[in-house]
């Protein structure tokens, strides 16, 4: 008998006057240690399946079938208050943002002792010494110490690493981890997964993992369900479900994965986006219908229910969605990048910033800050090359300091042989031409009072002569082109787009004054895998066709393998190591290159 | 409600669903009518004086004198006249000093929150330097060193509220200018003026309007607490602080003299917060959206 | 940790004091720019133009601005503050004598307005999501419009004239006398052992107080319930639901602590317009304060109280704003350094 077991649920909601099932059907099992993944991009429900568990359904959303039992009660007739018991209890949970997830004004010794005195621990001093074990079992150095600490002046692995040691605590039967790293570096991600795995393997807890990550569930659990628009699509055995993924959005999900190791070939990507709440009441069938590559007309109508195709698999859907998925996956070879061994187009030599002075509220002086120390890059005209570094190592500030956005205290910026080291003001004419940024975050980046024709042709603006309208509006027709995106999207608002689609946006801005150098920091860390897939293969084309040059900000060395001939590797405003991709990656020379490949999962 | 819809409102139309909006307009327009007619509508002269007829209560009272619907003041003037006529001076400083203060004020918010450094440094030491006085006592020594007059109380409350706006809308643009459009649009080559006009004053212009509907109100108040103390207009000039005060003295004989002009204050400033109130939460509701 | 409380202090000491000088600055100028002219008003009218130009020179009018701004700022710093034109004593002693009733005042004003404010903040809260919201939220609209000096007027109405419950002019009955010991009357009551006197020193404060803090009330009201809707919305929020704390001591422990900070900023600013606020209602309660003492002078024109009404106002913000950041310093572990 599993220890908690989803069985036919429903979750319901109302949106725009019509019911919505956020969950349909869904169907899932734990056991006493187990690690089970639900794997999902975000809006497929997955953390859904978590608050349901918890008893901490959004208002207006309620389960409408279907049952839920842990430990042989279904928690769905149970009353509140006996529910409101288990929590922290018998289930534990282990959040998303460990950094706000401690309350700011209370010392960790305090939410520890709150936490211990609710578990039934008598004794104040008792309850310190378990706090002290818990901390110390978490392999956090002086945990008397931390105690007396307040959660701001604890990093984010610290706080997650204390938050785990608060759900392991009591013991509980069942510990609910929803996207416990993401918001963690890529090497501490992988210490806090180790210690997940290490804490759950050493006791009988069952713990369900919840990520947008299928190679980190892969890695970790023993079992996984992916979830697709609120309905399981396929569960089974990690290593078998990631190997031969059966369904179609399974096998879209991994060949849209650029992926650290193998041949670099061009990814699958699967068209248009995930629909959102509201369009699911316009799914009454197969919901993954519209957007499945091998769909028939009796798709859209067709309700499909989960079948088991081989011990301990099930798979949703029709036998012949399995059989056309594995003919139509094809993978085309990756066009290579002509590289020219000419001049560089950019060069970067000895760049340096520190930010100085400055005063907190209270007016205590702050320490400066060294950014960005000595970086020297060059680029060629056409190629991609990556620029990874975890948060705070000074690439964004890299970034903002070739836009002019930012000063440079040394170093030089020449870009096709004209110096634009200078402030902004002087420089603008020429920065404007040659190169530009794609933002990271395109809701940030497109002013959303201004309609997406006129965004796009921003520059033609302030033009000697100014642009007339039908010249911008030819213009912002060929940009939308270049960029995939539908004619009609000229008058809309930023907000009446996609995600997707806002990024694609971003990305014709960009192109506007035809520039020499594209500067993309973080473009696709925001995305959806599959949405991420059509950018990357964008970017691709776009290189193909104009032979323009970039240089790829990015925490995500899987991503930075599939577009970039060569990579730097930045650490605490320096460059530790630069050179050929593949090179770097198969041979890292710095520790602290090793370290990052080694935490890729 | 699809963000579709949200977008490409209208947003005037938008802010007429909202209850408070209409209520605290419509009020607002009564008002404005009074003053613009009021030699019209008003029954007397309002400095036309009956001591025959003085102190008489309103006309639901037990010593109302038939023709002064709302009663008469120690000197037999018609409040009811009184009253109309000090729409005009409530309302014309309201929209005088509100626009002033709105003007000078978010001018100091945009190049401070704009260009940071020094210029935020020096611009919020002279925020926190007004802030230092109490505003009924740095607009009574504003009076005094320019003395009474309507023009003088618009300016004077203008000097002492023009902080209000400052500090609001500077940690507003400074939210704003966070956003990467701003950053965008220098990319694209606008100059810093045009930023600011273009990309920055837009998205605050919600949150100014806001502002300034309550900015009327406090306006409202500060010249009534100016008249009261006799600071404000011309004694030839009915306003609702002088009523009060003339009033304050005769309460035993007739408590509806004060009551009256106290009302016609309260109601007009909550007119005007009402209007603000109601476009703050409709403009919430469009960033919500977003 | 104490060490490094004293020293913001310091700092902030530090920083008001340029403030202050700088508040000393407009005060000179505003009242420099006076039409009338305090010589000639401070003369019988009889007075021949020797005596004038006599007494020009005795107040140092003759010398330029800033030597003029140098020796009065010098004389301040002595706790000279010049003598009143209409009074003929010194300001100094005027204002000695008026503030402590000021002080008294607005402390329970601002005692009214927190033990008023935050229990309906927490009220409006608790009231999220149901029908009676908007009546209550409407209501405190309307309490937004109403300043402090209309309910001054409104509560005398009420309390004074149509109910005659409490009294409403001056500090004590006039047939009732408190020697003098620290100026303080609820303190020099209980000092000579009055305790009639010390209750009708209260009966007497309480509609001004009352006024006082109704004016603030509904902004602290306001701004505690947004911060709570804020605050619950947070991540350690929703971590305490799940680690099964009860709802009540969610809301009591972990928002309410954190809502409170914002609410705390806001009440630093408004005690300090809350203090400036006694000026017009102790001007209707006849309250022998610093407000009406500075009304008078407004009236009459009379400079150097003027002046020095002004620059303890401005003194006594400062000194609230100080002691609220204070405060917020202490109860906020979030300005502590990183260690």
């Amino acid at each position: 008998m599993s220890l908690l077991a989803l069985n036919d649920v429903n979750v319901t909601t109302e949106a725009g006057g019509r019911p919505v099932d956020v969950l349909r059907d869904v169907s899932l099992a734990i056991g006493r240690g187990e690690l089970v993944g639900v794997v999902g991009e975000s809006g497929a429900g997955k953390s859904m399946v978590g608050r349901l568990i918890a008893g901490m359904l959004p208002r207006g959303f309620a389960a409408s079938r279907g049952s839920v039992t842990f430990r042989d009660r279904d928690l769905l007739a149970m009353a509140p208050r006996e529910r409101t018991g288990l929590l922290g209890d018998a289930i534990a949970f282990v959040p998303q943002h460990p950094m706000t997830s401690l309350n700011p004004v209370l010392s960790l010794g305090a939410q520890f002792d709150e936490h211990l005195r609710r578990l039934g621990q008598e004794g104040k001093a008792a309850r310190r010494e378990r706090a002290v074990a818990a901390l110390d079992s978490v392999h956090l150095p002086r945990p008397a110490d931390l105690l007396t600490r307040f959660p701001h002046q604890l990093s984010g692995g610290q706080c997650q690493r204390a938050l785990i040691a608060m759900a392991f605590a009591g013991k509980p039967d069942l510990i609910i981890a929803d996207e416990p790293t993401t918001a963690l570096d890529v090497i501490t991600q992988a210490r806090v997964m180790e210690l997940i795995d290490e804490l759950q393997r050493d006791s009988e807890t069952g713990l369900l993992f919840i990520t947008h990550d299928l190679r980190l569930a892969a890695q970790h659990c023993q079992r996984i369900a992916v979830m697709y628009a609120g309905e399981i699509v396929e569960t089974g055995p990690a290593a078998a479900l990631l190997g031969d993924p059966l369904h179609p959005y399974t096998r879209s999900l991994v060949a849209a994965n650029p992926g650290i190791g193998g041949p670099v070939r061009r990814l699958t990507a699967l068209p248009d986006h995930m629909p959102g709440l509201s369009g699911f009441a316009d799914l009454p069938g197969c919901r993954f219908a519209p957007r499945c590559p091998v769909r028939d007309e009796a798709c859209a109508a067709a309700r499909t229910a989960l079948t088991e195709v081989a011990p301990g698999r099930f798979v949703r859907g029709a036998g012949a969605c399995r059989e056309a998925a594995s003919a139509a996956a094809g993978q085309g070879d990756l066009p290579d990048a002509e590289i020219a061994a000419a001049a560089p187009i950019l060069s970067v030599s000895g760049l340096g910033k520190t930010f100085r002075s400055g005063r907190d509220w209270l007016g205590r002086r702050r320490a400066p800050v060294v950014a960005v120390d000595g970086v020297s890059l060059d680029i060629a005209p056409g190629e991609f090359v990556g620029l990874v570094g975890e948060s705070g190592s000074g690439k964004s500030t890299v970034a903002r300091l070739l836009l002019g956005l930012e000063t440079p205290d040394d170093g030089r910026i020449v870009v096709d042989g004209q110096d634009i080291t200078g402030p902004f003001q002087r420089t603008a004419k020429q920065r404007i031409a040659l190169i530009q940024m794609i933002f990271q975050d395109p809701q940030s980046a497109l002013n959303p009072r201004q309609r997406i024709g006129r965004l796009v042709t921003q520059s033609m603006e302030v033009r000697r002569p100014p642009a007339r309208w039908p010249e911008r509006l030819e213009r912002a027709r060929d940009l939308l082109g270049q960029t995939g995106l539908p004619q009609d999207t000229i008058g809309r608002y930023p907000v009446q787009v996609s995600g997707g689609q806002r990024q694609r946006v971003n990305i014709a801005r960009a192109l506007c004054t035809a520039p020499k150098v594209l500067v993309a920091d973080e473009i696709v860390s925001g995305l959806d895998v599959s949405v991420q897939a059509q950018i990357l293969n964008l970017l691709l084309d776009m290189r193909a066709q104009r032979r323009i040059s970039m240089l790829f900000i990015s925490h995500d060395l899987s991503v930075v393998r599939y577009l970039c001939s060569r990579v730097a590797i930045m650490n605490r405003g320096r460059i530790v190591e630069q050179g050929p991709t593949e090179e770097v990656f198969r041979t890292p020379q710095h520790d602290y290159t090793k370290a990052l490949l080694a935490a890729v999962p | 409600m699809s963000a579709a819809a949200v977008a490409g409102e209208n947003p005037l139309r938008r802010a007429l669903r909202s209850g408070r909006v209409v209520v605290g307009g419509s009020i607002l327009l009564i008002l404005l009518f009074c003053a613009v007619a009021a030699p019209l509508i008003a029954p007397y002269d309002p400095n036309e004086q009956d001591l025959l007829n003085a102190l008489k209560g309103p006309f639901w009272s037990d010593n109302a004198e038939p023709g002064f619907w709302l009663g008469t003041d120690n000197l037999g003037r018609d409040t009811l006249s009184r009253l109309i006529y000090g729409t005009r001076v409530a309302l014309f400083v309201a929209v005088c000093a509100a626009v002033g203060t709105m003007l000078f004020g978010t001018m100091l918010a945009l190049l401070a929150g704009y260009f940071g450094g020094v210029v935020d440094w020096i611009i919020s030491r002279a925020v926190d330097l007004w802030m230092s006085f109490p505003p009924v006592v740095l607009s009574l020594i504003l009076i005094v060193g320019f003395g009474v007059g309507i023009g003088n109380v618009i300016l004077a409350i203008i000097l002492v509220d023009w902080t209000r706006f400052c500090r609001v809308v500077r940690s507003e643009v400074l939210v704003i200018r966070r956003q990467n459009y701003v950053d965008a649009a220098r990319l694209s080559g606008f100059s810093h003026l045009r930023t600011m006009v273009r990309e920055v004053l837009p998205a605050a212009a919600p949150l100014i309007i806001t502002l300034m509907s309550l900015e009327m109100g406090i306006a409202v108040i500060v010249e009534a607490i100016l008249s009261f103390v006799g600071m404000s207009v011309e004694a030839s000039i009915p306003a609702w602080g002088v009523m009060i005060a003339d009033a304050r003295n005769y309460m035993y004989q007739s408590a509806w003299g004060l009551v009256l002009p106290i009302l016609a204050i309260v109601t007009t400033v909550l007119a005007f917060n009402l209007l603000g109130d109601g476009l703050r939460r409709t403009f919430d509701a469009r960033l919500q959206q977003h | 940790m104490s060490g490094e409380i004293l020293g913001i202090v310091l700092r902030r000491i530090a920083v008001a004091i340029p403030l202050m000088l700088l508040v000393s600055i407009l005060v000179f100028i505003v009242l420099r720019l006076i039409p009338a002219d305090p010589v000639a008003m401070s003369m019988p009218p009889n007075a021949t133009n020797e005596d004038i130009e006599a007494l020009r020179r005795e107040m140092g009018l003759h010398l330029p601005v800033m030597h003029q701004y140098a020796i009065w700022l010098g004389h301040i710093l002595e706790g000279d503050l010049g003598r009143s034109i209409a009074f003929g004593q010194p300001v100094f002693k005027l204002i000695g004598q008026s503030l402590p009733a000021t002080i008294e005042l607005a402390a329970f004003g601002a005692l009214f307005a927190t033990a008023i404010g935050l229990p309906g903040g927490i009220l409006l809260f608790r009231l999220r999501g149901r029908p009676s919201e908007q009546a209550v939220d409407v209501g405190s609209t309307l309490m937004m419009s109403i300043p402090e000096f209309l309910w001054a007027l409104f509560l005398i109405l009420v309390f004074g004239v149509a109910f005659n419950l409490l009294p409403f002019a001056g500090r004590l009955p006039p047939d009732m006398t408190i020697p003098k010991v620290t100026g303080f009357l609820l303190l020099d009551c209980l000092l000579t052992g009055d305790f009639t006197a010390f209750l009708e020193a209260i009966r007497h404060m309480l509609l001004p107080a009352l006024a006082l803090a109704l004016g603030t009330v509904p902004l602290i009201m306001r701004l505690l319930r947004s911060s709570l809707l804020d605050v619950i919305g947070e991540d350690y929020v929703t971590m305490a639901r799940l680690r099964g704390v009860p709802e009540r001591r969610v809301v009591n422990r972990h928002a309410l602590r954190n809502a409170l900070l914002p609410t705390l900023s806001l009440m630093g600013v408004q005690f300090g317009f809350l203090f400036g606020g006694t000026l017009l209602v102790e001007v209707i309660y006849s309250y022998p304060g610093l407000g009406n003492l500075m009304v008078e002078a407004v009236r009459n024109t009379d400079l150097p109280i003027i002046q020095g009404a002004a620059l303890v106002f401005a003194l006594a913000v400062l000194t609230i704003n100080l002691a609220v950041d204070v405060v917020y310093i202490v109860v906020n572990p979030k300005l502590r350094r990183a260690r």
